[in-house]
């Protein structure tokens, strides 16, 4: 589907080309450094953005992309290093100057506020006034009718009164662009916007970039995802450890060099799976007609044989992480029985779940996935603590020792960058705080551990790191069920795919049947 | 391998001092200032041991109220549960139960239940703690008239007064030993066990400690119960000071113990926040009270002296505290 979007695009836009270098630039950092206390994000990076381009930002977990992005909008002071908008310098962007110099930022970590509606959202912080017998007044008609019209403009077919909670997590990225758009930015950043979305809504989300450029602004795009950095980039920075490594045509480029630019080495996409391999009849684990209470997931039935690796794919809202949540015990069923190990479980809350040796790696770590104030050290060892202590996980006491063998045994088996595990784990990048929370699970030594969207977030090179892991523990006779959008990662890595529509199992393929089109037409009938 | 790893010593900026440090400050200056204003009162060995016993029951109060804080809630019912707890007390000693046992029934077990009401009113209605605890207060308050006929309960055991109510070697007074004693184990508890560890994953993010598998309502159940006990605690001291437990103990004294909370630097969003900076934010609860008094401000400007105060205190460690990386 990229591959189609990519020709189209690049019929479009190949005229474009040679004018770019003679335009001014937007915004222009030169030789920036960035020092954290005990670490330096970044040493020496130079960057800009021109009008009516998309400019590719990659680097693998930790290489500070995001770090620079928050100088451009006005959160991080650089140590070192001149900020230049619109050819005026400054020490530093303040949030006012990058505001003023129409600089917007969708963050990796999404900031749509929950509570409030969409054109609220759209306009927190900048509510359009009017004067009314010389008072100032909020102006709700006109906020409205704008958020309309934006809304019409990126195709999000919802009203502005809206209350955000109710939308999906695509959707709320459509509401982060919209604020760009409603404030006519002319430097839009997305941080990894791509992380969360089916491969349709990158289609969507791509053809907005492609009119974002086409008016003439700036965009610059992180992802981790090299198909799409191919088929949206016009040019590419690429960061290695917070070195910069240089700044090149994507025209010049393919897959293969930038990884060997960003990662130092190549990595081969292989397929980790043995088609033909028999794995017997023993169940390791078995779930029978779950229904839950909610009906989000349907009478699912499935069964898991040692050694296998079982996927899960479907449209976003299928009803795989609510079956998943369901197993878990976060979610109440209505029936359904499940086995694991020739053991009857009843799971009634996450902590049962784990006391059972279930793990579940949930996909949205903001929220359920991590806790905020606690060190990397901290939340590496709270499984383990759970598991090991009695009367719901609150007797026994805190063990230095045994934390930090924990902490440094799942820093090197999952390399999580950090100074020490003693940072706070909001210190770290969005992809090294995904790893630990992998690494809290395997410290919790479980027999079935879940991953919903694993890799979301993940650098290439620790992706097959992740995959390989995987295979290992499924290997091992743990049993592994893998939720996930990206089709290429089930396609590469399990052993049978289950498919959702609307809440009900449509299909289930092994290795040798799944293909792409196979996926997509269960999915979607 | 890379730059990244590479650990630079990190420098300490006035910030980081700040953050370890500014309860510790706040109390410094508020002495020197009293100091300075009425050297000939404030100054001297017999006012301070009443400063500290005065004190002991904020610290009592604070370290329970620290609890329901933690977990980006609150308990208002601590003052209630103060005052009914002296007046069970009170009563089972006046009915003949020799002191110790009216203590271990009347106030720890007691107050253990009282908190376990409140907790247990939290997780079935799933209201925030704010509104069921509004509600106990005046529930718990209307109880300890109804049990005491609205007045003042003595009859209470001369030995428990002289010991509880007295001095530990003659000179240190044995509410603050009470208070200190609670608030090392509250110290024990929250540093060096996995229960209090978990309450403050808990407080920080409720919903990844439960996908995490907190067993979150149990949790939120023992900092209730820790609440009420340390409240139980305080009315304990109340009686035995005062000699009789009174029905309109402790009102309005809830105000005292969250602002020694926050001025001892808990997060209200819960989650973060250490025990011995709230011993030192009732500390400085109880020098502010005596310093006006001494001052000889009329207590209606005590009042707006003291919120003023407690602004100030909390407004300085935020100004400074989150002037981090900006
Ligand atoms: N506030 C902070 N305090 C200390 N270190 C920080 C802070 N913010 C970022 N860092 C460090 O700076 C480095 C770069 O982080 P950054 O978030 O920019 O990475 P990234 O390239 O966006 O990675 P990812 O792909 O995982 O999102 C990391 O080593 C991180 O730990
Ligand atoms: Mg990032």
């Amino acid at each position: 589907m990229l591959g189609l979007f990519l020709k189209k695009r690049n019929a479009l836009t190949s005229g474009q080309k040679e004018k770019m270098v003679h335009m001014n630039s937007l915004v222009e950092m030169r030789n920036i450094t960035k020092k954290f206390p005990g670490v330096t994000a970044l040493s020496g990076v130079n960057f800009d953005v021109q009008p009516g381009e998309v400019h590719v930002l990659l680097g693998e977990n930790g290489a500070g992309k995001s770090t620079l992005m928050k100088m451009l909008s006005g959160a991080y002071e650089p140590t070192e290093g001149t900020m230049v908008a619109n050819g005026k310098e400054f020490p530093r962007f303040t949030p006012r100057i990058s505001q003023e110099n129409g600089i917007s930022i969708i963050y990796q970590e999404l900031s749509v506020i929950d509570e409030i509606s969409i054109q609220e959202n759209i306009f927190v912080g900048k509510l359009l006034t009017k004067k009314v017998a010389g008072i100032s007044l909020v102006d709700n008609a006109t906020m409205k009718q704008r958020t309309q019209e934006v809304l019409d403009e990126i195709g999000l077919k919802r009203s502005p009164g809206t209350r955000a909670g109710q939308l999906s997590i695509p959707e709320k990225q459509m509401v982060e662009i919209a604020k760009a758009v409603a404030f006519d930015a002319k430097v839009i950043i997305m941080d990894e916007p791509t992380s969360s979305l089916t491969t349709e809504e990158i289609n969507h989300l791509f053809e907005i970039v492609d009119r974002l450029k086409k008016q003439g602004k700036g965009i610059v795009f992180i992802s981790h995802k090299l198909d799409e950095v191919m088929a949206i980039g016009d040019r590419v920075t690429v960061l290695k450890d917070g070195q910069y490594i240089g700044t090149y045509p994507i025209s010049e480029m393919n897959e293969d060099k930038l990884v060997t630019m960003m990662v130092g080495r190549e990595i081969k996409g292989t397929y980790l799976q043995d088609p033909n391999r028999d794995y017997g009849d023993d169940i390791i684990f078995e779930a029978k007609d779950i229904t839950r209470k909610d009906n989000r997931c349907r009478n699912i039935s499935f069964q898991l044989k040692r050694g296998e690796i079982l996927g899960f794919s479907g449209l976003v809202g299928a009803g795989r992480t609510e079956l998943m949540e369901a197993i878990f015990g976060a979610a109440p069923m209505k029936t359904g029985e499940m086995t694991l190990l020739g053991e009857k479980l009843n799971i009634k809350c996450p902590y049962d779940a784990l006391k059972a040796g279930i793990a579940l790696v949930t996909e949205n770590r903001r929220v359920t996935g991590f806790s905020p104030f606690f060190s990397i050290k901290q939340n590496l060892i709270q499984a383990k603590y759970l598991k090991e202590s009695k009367f719901g996980g609150m007797t026994g006491l805190i063990n230095k020792k045994m934390e930090q063998e924990v902490a440094e045994e799942q820093r090197a088996a999952m390399q999580i960058k950090c100074a020490t595990t003693n940072q706070t784990i909001t210190e770290l990048s969005g992809g090294n705080q995904q790893k630990v929370i992998l690494g809290k699970w395997m410290a919790s030594d479980p027999k079935l551990i879940i991953f919903d969207e694993p890799t979301k977030g993940i650098d290439v090179g620790t992706k097959s790191e992740i995959y390989k892991l995987m295979r290992a523990l499924a290997e091992r006779g743990i049993g592994v069920l893998v939720v996930s959008s990206e089709m290429p990662e089930l396609l590469s890595t399990c052993d049978r795919i289950v498919v959702f529509s609307d809440g009900k199992k449509n299909g289930e393929f092994t290795s040798l049947e799944a293909t792409e089109e196979a996926l997509v037409r269960a999915a979607t009938t | 391998m890379s730059k990244q790893t590479q650990t630079v010593k990190p420098k300490k900026t006035f910030s980081d001092y700040w953050s370890s440090y500014s309860t510790v400050a706040i109390l410094v200056l508020m002495l020197i200032v009293f100091s300075a204003l009425k050297p000939s009162a404030f100054l001297s060995t017999n006012n301070f041991v009443k400063i500290i016993e005065q004190s002991s029951i904020t610290i009592l109060l604070a370290c329970g109220e620290f609890f329901g804080i933690i977990l980006g809630g609150i308990d208002l019912s601590v003052s209630s549960t103060m005052a009914l707890s002296g007046v069970v007390c009170a009563k089972l000693m006046l009915a003949g139960w020799p002191p110790v046992l009216a203590v271990l029934v009347g106030i720890i077990l007691f107050g253990a239940v009282v908190g376990a009401i409140n907790g247990s009113l939290i997780n079935l209605t799933n209201l925030p703690p704010f509104i069921i605890t509004l509600g106990t207060q005046a529930i718990f308050r209307g109880f300890t008239y109804i049990l005491s006929d609205a007045r003042s309960v003595s009859g209470i055991s001369t030995g428990f007064m002289q010991f509880v109510g007295g001095k530990l070697g003659g000179v240190v007074p044995m509410p603050i030993v009470i208070a200190l004693i609670v608030a090392l184990i509250l110290i024990f508890f929250t540093t060096k066990t996995r229960a209090g560890r978990n309450i403050y994953a808990l407080g920080g993010n409720p919903s990844s400690a439960y996908y995490a598998g907190i067993t979150t309502k149990r949790h939120q159940l023992l900092c209730f119960v820790i609440s009420g006990v340390c409240a139980s605690l305080a009315g304990m001291v109340n009686i035995a000071r005062l000699g009789s437990a009174e029905p309109n103990a402790g009102t309005g004294y809830e105000t005292y113990a969250i602002a020694s909370v926050i001025i001892g630097g808990a997060s209200f969003f819960g989650g973060q926040g250490v025990v011995w900076k709230v011993v030192i934010g009732g500390l400085i609860i109880g020098v502010i009270n005596n310093g006006l008094n001494m001052v000889g401000l009329s207590s209606y400007y005590q009042q707006i002296a003291m919120g003023a105060l407690i602004i100030l205190a909390v407004t300085l460690d935020r100004f400074f505290g989150a002037s981090k990386d900006k």
